[in-house]
């Protein structure tokens, strides 16, 4: 009896425990819910009735879609995110595949100048990006008279992004765990350096790739600063960036339609992680180890 | 396989990398050190030679102080983060119903955007919001609280966010040291009479050292470089500065970019520092 009972009694716990901090790390999305599915702002100051919507409709959400460029935020991150996964992808593809199979002077060294990288405080490259950008922009309109990468573009915001240390980490360690017998046949058969990566390195490690483009798109999406910089006009805003501003400046007034505006900005990011849940755990493990 | 045959094509394949990594990372790194030295006008795009004005600048200035004693104090959220990230997957590492559930809820604030995870924040922490009718039920405080706008708490406020948003993401790292674990372990101590506490110090603990060591290297490397949260919640009022807050401060809002690398150059030295500690720890190791 005693055993069960010790059984039961830590069964209750843990869940009690679960659950209390479930509530705390959701109780601003549940009280934003319950405010921006309130057609009535009376109560959304008065707890806990808060959490529970009174008058329940849509109506904050068709004023944020309205009123506030909701859709082309909304586009402008997918199309950020976009390229940076593309990019992304391929340029840690690319340079994790030598690092990882080939033998060539300045390897060793190439290796830990990348890893370095993640040593140094990024933030502190805002700055001198900045003024690359602003030169490079200048170049450009100078030359074609069409500001292909420089302040205010998208590619100003992805292109600084795009070759960083832990894509390269990453691919370099998933191209090191196949079997060299693949590499050898292909070769055998005649395939050349590019048709090896791409016609068996890449499908093999196609989980790793899949890991990376995943956190690749939740950082884009959600990167804030260096977009907030480089980019001028409202109309070139990411969710972020944009519904950061509209949200704490010119419709702070209405507390109805901030949240319901957060409410709309998280969804994208919670549809797209039930999807893709547990690449966020074997993904970290891979990169850990 | 020949070495020379491969080099050029291997050059080839890393040649994107390095040209974008050496425009966007590594020339930053000397940029930034040379525009500690100048005064730059971002109209004309032209740097002055300064020598160590910036420095000598910062030296002297309080507020550039405070943002580095706020930055040391920011270290506490260190520890609170990683007991809790620990005890929470291994609260999560169980078998049970729901399990997918709870470890999708502890993660959301990681996935969510910080600009709209601090909007929501910004809400909680009104003088009549959540937390105010909070603690009062609890009857720990009588009047409400302006709490970001209160010198003394608000460095604390922007921190209890930042332990909030991130807790998932070491959580997730435990757990992955924890399902490291062979489960007889574990059973062999059950069956040796080993309670749960014994079972938590003796065994998960020494397993998930490791992890324990990166966990705590990463979120050290964090919360020096905290200013994200500072942006969102505060904007540096209520003494809110931390020292990357300075540098985004000095840049985008004074447009003063020298005396912003100065700054920066500052943090990098702490950083490259803690990097030097971080290599021979885990150096030792290997």
């Amino acid at each position: 009896m005693s055993k069960s009972f010790t059984r039961a009694l830590e069964l209750t716990g843990q869940y009690a425990g679960l659950i209390a901090f479930t509530i705390f790390t959701t109780f601003p999305f549940i009280w934003a819910t319950s405010v921006a599915i309130s057609e009535d702002p009376s109560n959304i100051w008065l707890f806990p009735g808060a959490f529970l919507p009174t008058d329940p409709g849509l109506m904050w959400f068709k004023r944020v879609i309205t009123d506030i460029p909701f859709k082309d935020y909304l586009l402008n991150s997918t199309i950020i995110s976009f390229w940076t996964i593309i990019f992304t992808v391929i340029i840690s593809v690319m340079a994790g595949y030598p690092l990882a199979r080939l033998r060539f002077p300045g390897r060793g060294l190439i290796f830990i100048g990348i890893i370095a990288t993640m040593m140094l405080p990024s933030e502190v490259a805002i700055i001198p990006n900045f003024v690359t950008l602003k030169h490079i922009g200048d170049f450009f309109e100078a030359a074609i008279g069409y500001k292909l990468i420089g302040l205010n573009t998208f590619a100003g915001v992805y292109l600084p992004t795009v070759a960083g240390a832990f894509g390269i980490f990453l691919m370099k360690q998933a191209f090191e765990q196949i079997p060299q017998d693949l590499i050898d046949a292909a070769r055998v058969d005649g395939a050349k350096e590019l048709q090896i990566l791409w016609r068996v390195m890449v499908p093999v490690s196609a989980p790793s790739i899949a890991a990376l483009a995943i956190f690749t798109l939740v950082n884009a999406w959600n990167e804030f600063i260096w977009s907030g910089i480089v980019l001028t006009s409202r109309d070139k805003y990411p969710l972020a960036v944009g519904m950061f501003n509209d949200l704490t400046g010119p419709f702070a007034v209405s507390t109805s339609m901030v949240m319901a505006g957060i409410v709309l900005s998280v969804l994208p990011v919670l549809i797209f992680f039930a999807f893709t849940q547990r690449y966020f755990i074997s993904g970290l493990d891979g990169a850990v180890k | 396989m020949k070495t020379s045959s491969y080099t050029a094509i291997a050059y080839l394949f890393l040649a994107p990398a390095l040209i974008l990594m050496g425009v966007f990372t590594f020339w930053p790194v000397g940029y930034n050190a040379y525009l500690a030295f100048n005064d730059y006008s971002i109209a004309d795009a032209t740097a002055t030679w300064n020598n160590f004005e910036h420095f000598k600048y910062l030296y002297g200035e309080d507020l550039f102080h405070q943002a580095l004693k706020n930055s040391l104090l920011f270290l506490l959220v260190v520890p609170v983060i990683q007991v809790a990230a620990l005890l929470v997957a291994k609260l999560v590492n169980n078998k049970l119903p729901g399990m997918t559930f709870f470890r999708a809820a502890f993660y959301i604030p990681v996935i969510t955007a910080i600009s709209i995870a601090g909007i929501v924040w910004l809400n909680v922490y009104k003088y009549d919001g959540i937390l105010t009718w909070f603690l009062q039920s609890l009857g720990l405080i009588e009047e409400q609280v302006n709490w970001l706008g209160e010198p003394k708490i608000a460095i604390y406020m922007v921190m209890i966010f930042t332990f909030w948003k991130g807790i998932g993401y070491y959580m997730v790292l435990y757990l992955a040291g924890l399902q490291a674990i062979p489960t007889e372990v574990e059973e062999a101590a059950v069956l040796d009479g080993a309670n749960a506490w014994q079972r938590f110090w003796k065994i998960t603990v020494p397993m998930v050292k490791p992890t324990i060591l990166l966990c705590t290297l990463l979120s050290t490397i964090a919360a020096l470089k905290a200013f994200q949260e500072v942006v969102v919640l505060t904007r540096g009022q209520a003494d809110t500065y931390t020292a990357l807050y300075y540098v985004y401060a000095q840049a985008f809002t004074n447009f003063n970019f020298g005396r912003a690398a100065a700054a920066g150059l500052v943090v990098t030295f702490f950083c490259v520092l803690l990097a030097i500690v971080q290599f021979r720890f885990f150096g030792e190791k290997k």
